[in-house]
């Protein structure tokens, strides 16, 4: 009994993922209630899965692991912490009306981005069972994140084009999320880093310098390139 | 008992709604020059929105100080709505005396409204960054980037409560410039075909004392935040109210906060 309803749990999911990808059912572009609970669990199952793998470059199940939670924490915290300034935005150009619309797309763009990253975990696995050296694993890893990230701009201009087509001030809110989701997930992934998890340190769930800033770092490396300090 | 709070706190939260969604800025409002959302909403929604993010810049002077900076969370989110409104306090007068000569449809009452409506809408945006700085906050030890980062937002929230401004601005003094009879016919003929032409519509005077104010609100309200700072506190110098230094100015304190990043 429990195995069929393992199976139809499954087959539940899949047909979720697959609404969301194609969108359609509740997971179609326009207004109405978001689904978000949807949206949330199919993130949450699928962004674990791809963080699993991601987490298991050193045979380490306690690291999988950790990756398996840090995943679909990076997707969901970065939204919640761009999502006031967003609804502020709508709410003061005037778009109030179509922000169910515009919501409904960045959340289905999130979720499309855990599928697409699920969708390649083999692809990361078969990486990692080629190489072992850490730098590959990175760039892997780096690819993978920007085709799920281009695979979730599709979602997200499909759900965005008729509504730019309504009223093109949709374009501004589109461009602001884009550049304030962009600047907050790079932030926080160097806070919940380590995600592949280096052969040679320890697992931890966060390194104990998580919070320092991935800017200042970089323009500190930039500084150091130039100068040659 | 509890019906009249209630009912007064939502009548003021439907309004701060109406607000930022441009319910009060209607053109045919702005027609007749009136602006129907009450002084003393603006200036409460003003005082909260900025308390709000003056709570998330002060937080770093916390972190970094523990126990000691809690004091500066405290005095962020009283001077951040203070910074916005005393700079309106300071220009206001300037402009009602320019914008009266200028015979400008609005009367004294519904240009404070006006520019307190956009403070309002500026301030809303600002907290909406909030729980951003708030993040970088807790991840960041560089008072340079906090700067840097303050002053990215506070540009961002100054560029959209322009926006509103000018917007409510182009609604008023397009009617206005209808009524003298300066806006051009939209159509001409060509072969007795009509057509869609172009033209620059010439601004009245009293819209263009509006613009060369938003210049000066700038500058004053960039000076203002000099003259109140700290706002995040350096970490290397103890808590005061204001600083004693008055040498200096914000566009170079600025431009060294930039400098310092990339050191």
């Amino acid at each position: 009994m429990s195995a069929i309803a393992a199976r139809l749990r499954a087959s539940r999911l899949l047909g979720e993922v697959d609404s969301l990808l194609r969108g359609t059912g509740v997971h179609a572009v326009g207004g109405g209630r978001v689904p978000w609970v949807r949206i949330g669990l199919v993130l949450i199952v699928t962004g674990f899965a791809y963080g699993c793998v991601m987490g298991y470059f050193a045979g380490r199940p306690r690291q999988a692991f950790y990756s398996g939670l840090k995943v679909p924490l990076l997707l969901v915290v970065s939204t919640l912490i761009c999502l006031p300034n967003y609804f502020m935005v709508n709410t003061v150009l005037g778009l109030r009306d179509d922000f169910a619309a515009a919501f409904r797309g960045v959340l289905s763009s999130q979720g499309t981005v855990a599928v697409v990253l699920a969708a390649l975990a083999p692809l990361t696995a078969l990486g990692y069972v080629s190489s072992s050296f850490y730098p590959f694993a990175t760039v892997t890893n780096g690819v993978m994140f920007a085709l799920a990230s281009i695979a979730g701009q599709v979602t997200l201009a499909r759900h965005y084009r008729p509504l730019i087509a309504k009223n093109p001030k949709h374009r501004v809110c589109l461009r602001g999320w884009l550049v304030l989701y962009v600047f907050v997930a790079i932030q926080l992934a160097w806070v919940l880093r380590p995600f592949i998890g280096a052969p040679r340190m320890r697992v931890r769930f966060l390194r104990h310098d998580a919070w320092g800033n991935a800017y200042v770092h970089v323009t500190d490396a930039v500084w150091q390139v130039l100068t040659g300090q | 008992m509890t019906s009249e709070p209630q009912s007064s706190f939502r009548r003021f939260a439907r309004d701060v709604d109406q607000l930022l969604r441009g319910g009060f800025t209607q053109e045919d409002q702005l027609k007749i020059g009136k602006i129907e959302v009450p002084v003393r909403t603006l200036v409460i929604a003003s005082l909260v929105l900025g308390a709000l993010y003056g709570c998330a810049m002060g937080i770093y002077s916390w972190t970094m100080r523990g126990g000691e900076g809690v004091i500066q969370v405290f005095a962020s989110s009283v001077k951040v709505p203070l910074l916005f409104l005393l700079t309106l306090l300071v220009t206001f007068p300037s402009l009602y005396v320019s914008s009266a000569l200028a015979r400008s449809r609005l009367l004294v009452g519904d240009s404070l409204r006006l520019l307190l409506a956009a403070v309002a809408v500026n301030l809303a945006l600002l907290a909406s960054f909030g729980t951003v700085t708030a993040f970088f906050t807790l991840c960041t030890d560089s008072y340079p980037f906090m700067v840097v980062l303050n002053v990215a937002f506070f540009g961002v929230a100054g560029l959209v409560g322009l926006g509103f401004l000018r917007q409510a601005l182009t609604r008023l003094f397009g009617e206005e410039a209808s009524a003298q009879g300066v806006l051009p016919r939209e159509t001409e003929e060509a072969d007795g075909i009509p057509l869609m032409v172009k033209r620059r519509v010439p601004r009245p005077v009293s819209q263009r004392v509006f613009s060369v104010w938003l210049v000066i609100y700038g500058i004053v309200g960039a000076q203002m935040g000099w003259i109140l700072r700290p706002f995040v506190g350096a970490p290397s110098l103890p808590f005061t109210w204001f600083r004693q230094q008055r040498e200096s100015n914000f566009f170079a304190a600025t431009f060294e906060a930039l400098g310092k990043l990339f050191q």
